[in-house]
């Protein structure tokens, strides 16, 4: 037990002042029935030693884009640069063991940096107000649904195209799944939703509309003709954006025109400042039009002044939350992702507007230079025709996707993500995504691997797994 | 030493053309963006963020963060949060190359340690819990019991008891089960609880028929008492065909010393980041892993980690040697056909579970046992002394928190919970949670933890003690230590100031 104080002498000083003759006596309050009989079953302790020894060799048995992979994997999480000073920040102790700010004169770095959060993703939205974050992208777009729904006033359809994360599609489903609504699906056969067909599913019991941007597919999209279907109908418009795209791209506030665009923006904010985690914890995004501030799930952070007159920074309009409005707030949400709220934060600070632009611009000259090297190539061709941002689909002629990943990953490299499982007509592509941080001479020999030119050697074989306990 | 100067608002300290992240020069030949992306979907400008040095981004957040209190500066006996020391060895190895660099859609072969992690953690919890089935993946406590709602929802439809409507919550619970309910489209009612925290059973058996799906139950409950008249609720409800759902945000009371699934739970959540240590982040990121009994394994989120059998495992690998690359010994399963499907993205908070898994590997099963008889002992050690002070409803005892009330103060001299809290401030602790539950009058809940010492009890006894003599207008203008005191909440609600407009 390597973390607490109390000695035999403080235990014994402490059971006498209780009144207490063990420890065992302040444990009877558990009836006998319940207490377990023996001990758990689990390994037993390790020091600090041991355990730095453990975890070393459990990493070393994975290979990951910091320990010896070159990554192009994307769809939703991505391998963009972390400045060190985001790490830097985030790994102070007043920051990263600190709570949530319920007591405000001791919290007012939290509160402060989560209303510079927010004013940031209004800016970067175009939207009006942006609460303090949510679990992530996926969740920040079912509660964003939600929203619509309660404001939506007996409307029960849901929009979603095809080109929409499937992942996020499948939690809007179970999100829905207890309450009156319907998730309907657009197709997108060309890699950008059927405008067509979203016309024709959207009506006037639609809630909602969602379109990502760029897609699942890295596709852009013509949001500003989605939006107009939503809004003709009367439903929301809900945009789900990249934020390093926004270096380049429309903000969704502006689709169609200036503040005539979506109602509610949210993103998976990994990409500003996050490590990849195997897939979390992650920052979930949720902007909106000020007219929906009283529908927005989780902490919101409002500036206001102290008793002496001094600007300071509170949790607001707390009537919508749980912990008030119990079985009628808008959401069961009781955190916010503090953390990588603050990383983001930090990671936009360093970036300015120039260095957003420049990043984004980056990883589009480099993905169109890599989709258009494989696409020369016999072997490969575009899946889609339409423009993309930092990542595009490729098709393999000879629909051998799983050993291009296996071949690969033995190079060294992680070379995409097979589609097949997620959409079985596109078996034989793979979804590829190039971040700034991918040299020219990482994206050439990317090509020489996936077509087996001979330039790929040497080729180097992926680390032995070791036998862990 | 604090430096106001630098905690203007980062948009206040921008200068255009300042700059702090320089990305490398474009190596592939560059065009020009209109040729690549369509005009319509093009900004006409980059969003307006602010333009700092990067020494000045330092200095910001820096100095921001001296003023918070933090686990690692200062006593915070945030009851219902678990405020225990965050070890940093947790830190270290959650950050390692080949954890903290992994791509959720890599190959299973190129992430077997990763795997063989949360595999066992999945085992560990299921021990701990008494449960055998588990899902890793909610972000959150909140999350898990809105997740463990969902799949008792899925459960009784499978089974043709769409008439079971209802879901029972102590009105002493976290407001989260009542929120969660309501998500999972059930409909809440409210069982009361008698001063002394317990369940009030005749307001329950009033409450329980045949259309109950779930009661949600805290225990320890949020008073910090173990629920005596626990094994007959949950054979109630029971009898009555529904689950028992437990509210997991107080197991740092009972590791290793009674087990959810023993006493009579189906389904429970644990708050890694209170339980296990991983820290709190100013507010989160946590995790929210769920365990269940094996008749709703079936309708868990996909996907869950497997592994396969050793000895399958080894002929496999005998026959061909490529197959452990393509059949490795951990894999994703998503084969069950019941499952409720996706509650997030990819598969789970990781970061915070590789830190729990530190937790759990560093205390062993003794180790885990004597972290809850200290938290216990903590526990009851502060309220032998603070009863003397604040009176504490519940009694004499309390397993890892406890709460005091202030009602008889405020009768007296007009002194709150929120005046006593905001006191304390000024001597250098963060105050208890204030306000909840809200069955107790002029609430002050407090959870010591297992990692503070006796002196830091003794002493934080004491200033309490020296606040309730303090003068009464002292109090209600407390703190007056502290850079800012007192925020005008009415005025921020009214008048929303949400971001700041340029």
């Amino acid at each position: 037990m390597p973390f607490t104080y109390n000695t035999e002498e403080d235990v014994a000083a402490m059971l006498e002042a209780i009144g207490a003759a063990s420890i065992e006596e302040l444990l009877s309050q558990v009836p006998a029935d319940f207490r377990l009989d023996r001990a758990l079953d689990l390994p037993p302790a390790m020091g600090e030693m041991e355990l730095d020894r453990h975890t070393r060799e459990l990493a070393a048995m994975n290979v990951g884009a910091a320990s010896g992979a070159v990554s192009f994997l994307g769809g939703g999480v991505y391998d963009h640069f972390i400045p060190s000073v985001v790490d830097t920040i985030a790994s102070r102790g007043e920051f990263y063991t600190s709570y949530t700010p319920y007591q405000a004169e001791v919290a007012q770095g939290n509160l402060q940096a989560m209303f510079e959060y927010q004013t940031l993703i209004t800016r970067l939205t175009g939207l009006d107000v942006s609460n303090c974050s949510l679990y992530d992208g996926a969740s920040a777009a079912a509660e964003a649904v939600l929203m619509a729904l309660a404001a939506g006033k007996g409307r029960t359809r849901v929009v979603v195209p095809a080109s929409l994360h499937p992942e996020y599609r499948q939690t809007i489903e179970t999100y829905v799944s207890c309450l009156p609504g319907e998730v309907v699906t657009v197709p997108a056969p060309d890699g950008v939703v059927s405008l067509d067909e979203l016309r024709a599913a959207v009506d006037d019991q639609t809630a909602c509309v969602l379109l990502q941007q760029p897609n699942f597919f890295g596709c852009i999209e013509d949001a500003d003709e989605a939006t107009r279907i939503a809004h003709d109908a009367g439903a929301l418009m809900i945009a789900v954006f990249d934020p390093i795209g926004l270096g380049v791209l429309k903000r969704p506030g502006d689709w169609v025109a200036a503040g005539e665009g979506a109602d509610i923006a949210v993103c998976e904010g990994q990409s500003l400042g996050s490590p990849m985690q195997y897939g979390g914890p992650f920052l979930g995004v949720l902007a909106c039009r000020a007219s929906l501030v009283r529908r927005v799930p989780g902490r919101i952070v409002g500036q206001t002044t102290d008793r002496r007159g001094k600007r300071c920074f509170v949790l607001t309009l707390q009537t919508r939350e749980q912990h008030i409005r119990r079985d009628k707030a808008t959401s069961n949400v009781c955190s916010n992702q503090g953390l990588f709220a603050l990383r983001a934060t930090v990671y936009l600070s360093l970036l300015g507007p120039e260095g957003i632009k420049e990043t984004a611009n980056l990883c589009l000259q480099k993905s169109r230079y890599l989709a258009e090297r494989l696409a020369a190539t016999d072997r490969f061709e575009l899946a889609f025709e339409a423009p993309t941002f930092k990542e595009f689909v490729v098709r393999d002629r000879e629909g051998r996707v799983d050993e291009l990943v296996a071949d690969g990953l033995a190079a060294g490299y992680l070379v995409g993500v097979p589609l097949g499982p997620l959409y079985p007509d596109l078996a034989d592509c793979l979804l590829v995504a190039v971040t700034e941080k991918r040299t020219r001479a990482e994206l050439d020999r990317m090509v020489a691997i996936l077509t087996d030119d001979a330039a790929a050697s040497p080729q180097r074989s992926p680390r032995e797994p070791a036998e862990v306990g | 030493m604090q430096n106001q100067h630098e905690t203007q608002l980062l948009f206040d300290l921008s200068k255009q053309g300042r700059r702090a992240l320089r990305l490398p020069p474009c190596d592939v030949p560059e065009r020009p963006i209109d040729g690549l992306l369509p005009a319509a979907a093009l900004a006409p400008a980059p969003p307006a963020l602010p333009e700092l040095a990067e020494p000045q981004v330092v200095r910001h957040f820096t100095n921001l963060s001296t003023q918070n209190m933090s686990v690692d500066t200062h006593f915070y006996p945030l009851g219902s949060c678990t405020m225990k020391h965050n070890p940093k060895r947790n830190e270290r190895a959650a950050a390692l190359p080949g954890i903290a660099d992994l791509h959720p859609y890599q190959p299973e072969s190129s992430i077997q340690g990763m795997l063989h992690i949360l595999h066992e953690m999945q085992e560990y919890l299921c021990e701990i819990s008494g449960l055998p089935a588990c899902s890793l993946q909610p972000a959150a406590g909140a999350h898990g019991e809105l997740t463990a709602l969902w799949v008792a929802a899925a459960y009784f439809k499978d089974q043709g008891q769409t008439h079971r409507t209802k879901v029972l919550v102590p009105d002493s619970a976290h407001g989260t089960n009542p929120a969660s309910a309501v998500m999972a489209g059930f409909e809440t009612v409210t069982v009361k609880t008698l001063v002394s925290g317990a369940v009030d059973m005749e307001d329950f058996r009033k409450k329980l028929d045949d259309n109950i799906a779930v009661f949600m139950i805290t225990n320890p409950n949020t008073v910090g008492i173990f629920e005596p008249q626990i094994g007959e609720i949950g054979d109630e409800v029971h009898a009555r065909g529904g689950l028992m759902y437990l509210d997991g945000a107080n197991m740092n009371a009972i590791l290793g010393i009674s087990r959810p699934g023993d006493f009579g739970a189906d389904m429970q959540h644990y708050n890694p980041h209170k339980t296990f240590s991983g820290p709190h982040g100013g507010g989160g990121p946590g995790a929210g892993p769920i365990c269940v009994v094996e008749k709703l394994r079936p309708y868990l989120p996909a996907p869950v980690v497997a592994k396969r059998s050793a000895v399958s495992h080894q002929h496999s690998a005998k026959e061909n040697p490529q197959s452990t690359i393509r059949n490795p010994q951990y894999y994703l399963d998503y084969s069950s056909s019941k499952s409720i499907g996706r509650v997030r993205s990819f598969f789970g908070n990781v970061g915070v579970l590789v830190r729990a898994y530190c937790y759990i590997r560093s205390h062993g099963p003794d180790g885990l046992r004597r972290v809850s008889e200290q938290a216990v002992l903590n526990a009851n050690y502060l309220l032998s002394r603070v009863k003397h002070i604040l009176p504490v409803p519940q009694g004499d005892r309390c397993m890892h928190e406890f709460v005091a009330s202030a009602r008889k103060l405020k009768t007296e001299r007009g002194v709150t919970a929120m005046d006593i809290a905001k006191r304390l401030l000024d001597y250098g602790y963060h105050a208890p949670t204030v306000y909840f539950p809200q069955t107790v009058p002029e609430a002050l809940m407090c959870e010591p933890t297992e990692t503070e010492s006796k002196e830091t009890l003794d002493a934080f006894a004491e200033t309490l003690f020296r606040i309730t003599e303090e003068p009464a207008e002292l109090l209600h203008e407390a703190p007056h230590t502290t850079a800012i005191s007192r925020p005008d909440e009415v005025y921020a609600a009214r008048n929303p100031m949400l971001c700041h407009c340029s």
